[in-house]
């Protein structure tokens, strides 16, 4: 398939769209087969849909929320799904389980929606409640639009997805001077080790067929630093994320061997947290600057084996992260953190110097982000980088063995140092799709200190410190 | 308004005796269950005839004595091109004045041959808005039935929609013939084309379908048909059709109708041809055990005619099939965003108390017959395809009476007894037809005096059907009502005069005195020369027309282009759709059809089930 046709059909190479949310009530009478009485009840419900909901089509959307009949149930677990299509199918259909006096019942219902009469057939749901898939009640629920209506409307929200498998696709398009890197990197706790994984697909700029390759290093804390390259071997388009050769990414899931058989490795991947926008947001879904960086989730547990020379370490929900860069190289001069600040907490820090003409004399941008408590800081990107037109920017001194970044915005300020002592650094070639080189020196056992500080009565007071200690994962790269 | 003077003048009611007094307001009760245009066209008439009665005497017909009512009739008479008027207007009034001759004499007793098997029914009323099931099922009539059987028994959870009411052989037993004809009939029995000449098309409308008014006769499906259907139509499921009709007839328990109530309609007929050397012989049927009630047409009172809901639906109800009653179909509901293209999700019914209920199911099954299912199409938005609709054949029929010098008594046996296939391979197929009096499409000559002297000597008529395997030259219109429009081809009006002409030659060899035509200029002849002579001189648009089992309106077959529905009775454009009734069948059967339309639904059902199981 021809580069020109696949970004025309393909919305993948955006896959983080965005979702929509929303919260409904609804009030209503039901009648068990079994009794002459009516019961009132009342569905509270979240909806969540994985896309933008879409008037003219179909959203198929989860529910979540509360159950409630008058005398007999009041479940808050209720769980089911919606299919939201008012004018493809016209039809809104909910079905939703829930546990009445013990018993597990599904409501099932449907609103058709009628152009003839628009409102009552858009609020009220005649359904029917099933026991084991038999039917044992009917009812009908109304949507009060006197006083639900605008707590409906407000309750809409259109949150970006948070599908971390989604962001594993490959974004190439077949353009030629473009690199595109998946990388995971892992701390063992048990034994202390790290672990660097490198898949790495390059379209030379002068047109001649990309390939993939990459490679595979651990940091064991009882010895010198071990790695081996994979491929280059024939890039062929995986759906799914990257495969050379038998090295393969896929959502949740990576495997490979490396050096014919000494290092291999089948890890298992379970993403936690939101997507980590290193760059900002439109940097990644609109590739104008040389290149961009994001995590599809802020950090990762890791599960499975990584063999090398006859040793297996044996991973149980190791600390990690997988990271995803999509550009037109290496920056001129750079320096990456990645810390695990525990609890939750994530520190993500790029310093680039750009290659092109006019850039390449500035200083780092600074890129970075702390999500601390499930909050970013700073709040946008560019801040840090850019400050205002220059003037604020975070500042970053990029020699080894220790690095640091500092930056501060209205009422915080951070200090950041990084140290990657050599016998635990390994120095590595990469090459650009123009041909050029870099070195990298990369720790995944790098030593960190961050320093975060809130301006408070007149003065700089200690908001967090944190300090790592071989747990860090660094990276400078030079020319 | 009443029509006491009309029905006075029509069938002479001079005062002697009490069942004509009763005769109008029994022509309420037919009039009330007509459509609205026959209403109104009957309506319309009999203005007419009141506003000549009133030019030619100053007075309306109920104002006039009965000499004068007979001389405005005979006035009107002698006008030849008012002829069709009064038959329009004799038409309801026999139906009627029949009923109540016959009541005169007590009402016919019905007696239970076996009580009937249990189904599952629930109305309309009491369905809940909201279900879901893996098929439905549209109409309960030999198609539909049978296809709820196959589906169910594949371990489907079945819902069947049926339009019109349920009605035990029990209730047909406690009512009068003409008080179910109004219920069991679409438009009360008087649907018709519209075209050229109009046509009566009576189509039943009950859990059962037409299978509970028709008159029981099973045909085989001729091998010459089932042969031009597979090779000049494609139509797959014929060449396997023999297992199917197998197994259509043993579940009808069909057999060839015994001699003992077969009535005196049929030996004449039996007689007739004996003396012509024709092929002849009692038909083949599916009332084991009939007493020879004579009416078919209204529902068999003694549950002997084994008409679907008496054998088929109750198979589908014990495999788990449900039957919704009085639930007209508004519209399937049709997903048109599905992956692959539209797909069926389900059907949307119409009821009068909260506008309706829906039923989600992936499979719809339209067996709605072939008037309704182009329509019900078409409401849908899934009439897109240039032939829904058209393609109608209808058998056009005609009938005719032979007088004898003994007592027949035709309504005392079998309604439908001796077919007579001698002018089978012409497209004429000859049926010994009586009906209880009135009900029969043979409307008995003059008017008056006349007319009231052929009611009261009907005991010795016996009267004879044709039907011929006629070219589709019908279509269904519209989305709501029964509209049809139907043009009688060239070909087909020969073969209808060349059926009268059959018919009377076999009433003649029986030893009939006089032969009614059913023609209104020469209604009677005494000779087989004379017959020759009227047909010779009369068109077939002359004739009393009528039809029966129309067919072929959503038809299957190869080409894309000419048949809306594919071989396997799957409808194009759209999955999850299947035809599984008359409406499929390519062309004419050229038979009564009930096992024709039970062998095509059993083949498109049996493909679909065998389709879900491999999946």
């Amino acid at each position: 398939m021809s580069a020109a046709t696949t970004s025309r059909t393909g919305t993948d190479g955006h896959p983080a769209g965005r979702g929509t949310v929303f919260s409904e009530t609804m009030l209503g009478t039901l009648r068990l087969d079994d009794e002459h009485r009516v019961r009132r009840v009342r569905l509270d419900l979240t909806v969540s849909a994985d896309r933008v909901m879409r008037l003219w089509g179909t959203t198929e959307a989860r529910a979540e929320g509360r159950v409630r009949i008058s005398g007999w149930s009041d479940d808050a677990g209720a769980r089911g799904e919606l299919e939201i299509s008012p004018l493809a199918r016209r039809r809104i259909r909910y079905r939703v389980e829930f546990t009445a006096d013990g018993r597990r019942l599904t409501l099932d219902g449907w609103k058709s929606v009628s152009a003839r009469r628009p409102v009552a057939s858009m609020t009220v749901l005649p359904y029917t409640l099933h026991e084991d898939g038999t039917p044992i009640g009917t009812g009908t629920l109304r949507f009060p639009l006197g006083t639900q209506l605008l707590p409906f409307l407000a309750s809409f929200r259109f949150p970006r997805s948070r599908r971390p498998g989604a962001f594993v696709r490959p974004r190439w398009r077949g353009e030629p001077g473009r690199t595109e890197v998946w990388y995971t990197t892992v701390t063992d706790p048990d034994t202390g080790s790290g672990l660097w994984l490198h898949h790495e697909l390059t379209a030379p700029a002068d047109g001649s067929q990309p390939y993939a390759h990459g490679w595979a290093a651990v940091f064991p804390e009882d010895g010198p630093v071990r790695h081996a390259r994979f491929g280059p071997a024939r890039w062929s388009r995986a759906e799914s994320g990257f495969r050379a050769g038998e090295v393969t990414v896929r959502p949740g899931r990576l495997s490979g061997s490396a050096d014919e058989g000494a290092l291999h490795w089948d890890i298992a991947e379970r993403p936690g947290g939101a997507p980590l926008f290193t760059f900002p947001r439109w940097c990644w879904r609109h590739p104008l600057l040389p290149a961009a960086h994001m995590l599809p989730a802020a950090r990762s547990r890791y599960d499975g084996t990584f063999t090398h020379d006859g040793r297996t370490l044996t991973l149980s929900g190791a600390p990690g992260a997988s990271a995803r860069i999509y550009g037109h190289g290496n920056a001129r001069r750079w320096a990456w953190l990645h810390a695990d600040l525990g609890g939750g907490d994530v520190l993500e820090i790029v310093a680039a110097v750009s290659t092109r003409p006019g850039l390449r004399g500035l200083p780092p941008a600074v890129f970075l982000r702390l999500r601390r408590h499930g909050r970013d800081w700073p709040r946008r990107p560019e801040r840090a980088a850019a400050g205002w037109a220059g003037a604020g920017r975070f500042r970053a001194d990029t020699t080894l063995p220790t690095w640091t970044v500092t930056g501060r915005t209205a009422l915080r300020r951070i200090r950041v140092e990084v140290t990657q002592p050599p016998d635990r650094t390994l120095a590595l070639d990469y090459t650009d799709p123009d041909g050029g080189h870099a070195t990298c020196r990369n720790s995944e056992r790098a030593d960190a200190h961050v320093l975060l500080e809130r301006w408070w009565l007149g003065g700089w007071r200690t908001e967090a410190e944190w300090t790592l200690d071989g747990t860090a994962h660094a990276e400078v790269g030079t020319r | 308004m009443s029509h006491t003077g009309l029905v006075a003048a029509l069938i002479a009611d001079d005062g002697t005796t009490d069942w004509p007094r009763r005769v109008p307001d029994r022509l309420e009760t037919v009039l009330s269950a007509m459509p609205a245009a026959a209403r109104a066209g009957f309506l319309a008439a009999a203005g007419a005839v009141d506003a000549y009665a009133l030019a030619r005497t100053g007075r309306t017909l109920a104002r006039l004595t009965a000499l004068e009512r007979q001389s405005v009739l005979a006035g009107l008479a002698a006008r030849p091109a008012l002829l069709p008027l009064l038959d329009l207007l004799k038409v309801p009034v026999l139906l009627s004045a029949g009923t109540e001759r016959m009541l005169d004499g007590g009402p016919p007793a019905g007696t239970l041959t076996r009580a009937d098997p249990p189904l599952d029914l629930t109305p309309a009323s009491a369905w809940p808005s909201r279900s879901t099931a893996d098929a439905v099922v549209i109409g309960s009539g030999a198609g539909g039935a049978v296809a709820a059987r196959t589906l169910a028994r594949a371990g489907l959870d079945v819902v069947v929609l049926e339009e019109g009411s349920h009605h035990s052989t029990e209730s047909f037993g406690r009512r009068a013939p003409l008080d179910r004809f109004t219920e069991l009939y679409r438009d009360g029995g008087a649907t018709f084309t519209i075209g050229s000449p109009p046509l009566l098309l009576p189509v039943g409308r009950a859990v059962g379908g037409t299978t509970l008014v028709n008159s029981g006769t099973c045909y085989r499906t001729p091998d010459h048909v089932l042969s031009r259907w597979s090779k000049d139509f494609g139509w797959t499921p014929a060449d396997d059709f023999g297992r199917h009709l197998n197994e259509a007839e043993r579940t009808l328990r069909v057999a060839t109708q015994p001699l003992d109530v077969l009535g005196a309609n049929g030996r004449v007929a039996l007689a007739g041809a004996r003396a012509l050397g024709w092929r002849a012989a009692p038909l083949r049927r599916n009332a084991p055990g009939c007493r020879g009630s004579c009416q078919c047409v209204v529902g068999c009172p003694t549950g002997a005619k084994q008409s679907v809901q008496l054998s088929v639906l109750p198979d589908a109800c014990a495999a788990g099939a449900r039957i919704v009653t009085e639930a007209r179909v508004e519209r399937i509901l049709v997903d048109p965003d599905r992956p692959g293209g539209p797909r069926a999700a389900g059907v949307r019914v119409r009821r009068e108390r909260d506008g309706g209920f829906d039923i989600l199911a992936p499979l719809v099954v339209v067996a709605a017959g072939a008037l309704q299912t182009p329509q019900l199409l078409r409401r849908s938005g899934l009439g897109g395809h240039p032939r829904l609709g058209h393609n109608l054949s209808v058998h056009p029929a005609t009938s005719v009476a032979g007088r004898f010098a003994e007592p027949v008594t035709a309504w005392q046996g079998v309604l439908q007894s001796v077919g007579v296939e001698e002018h089978h391979d012409a497209g004429i197929l000859i049926e010994a037809t009586a009906t209880p009096p009135g009900m029969g499409s043979f409307v008995l000559p003059g008017a008056g005096g006349e007319l009231r002297r052929e009611l009261e000597d009907a005991g010795r008529l016996a009267t004879l059907g044709a039907m011929i395997a006629d070219r589709p030259g019908g279509r269904v219109l519209g989305r709501h009502g029964t509209a049809v429009r139907y043009h009688l081809d060239r070909r087909d009006a020969g073969r209808l005069l060349r059926a009268v002409l059959a018919m009377g030659e076999l009433l003649f060899a029986a030893g009939a005195e006089e032969v009614l035509t059913g023609i209104p200029r020469t209604p009677r002849v005494r000779s087989l020369t004379e017959l020759r002579d009227v047909v010779a001189g009369t068109g077939a648009r002359r004739l009393h027309l009528s039809a029966y089992h129309p067919t072929g309106t959503a038809a299957a077959g190869a080409s894309p282009q000419r048949f809306p529905a594919d071989p396997q009775g799957r409808l194009r454009g759209v999955h999850g759709v299947l035809i599984a009734d008359a409406s499929v069948l390519p062309s004419c059967p050229q038979v009564n059809p009930q096992l024709t339309v039970m062998a095509a639904a059993m083949a498109i059902t049996e493909n679909q089930t065998k389709a879900i199981m491999s999946r």
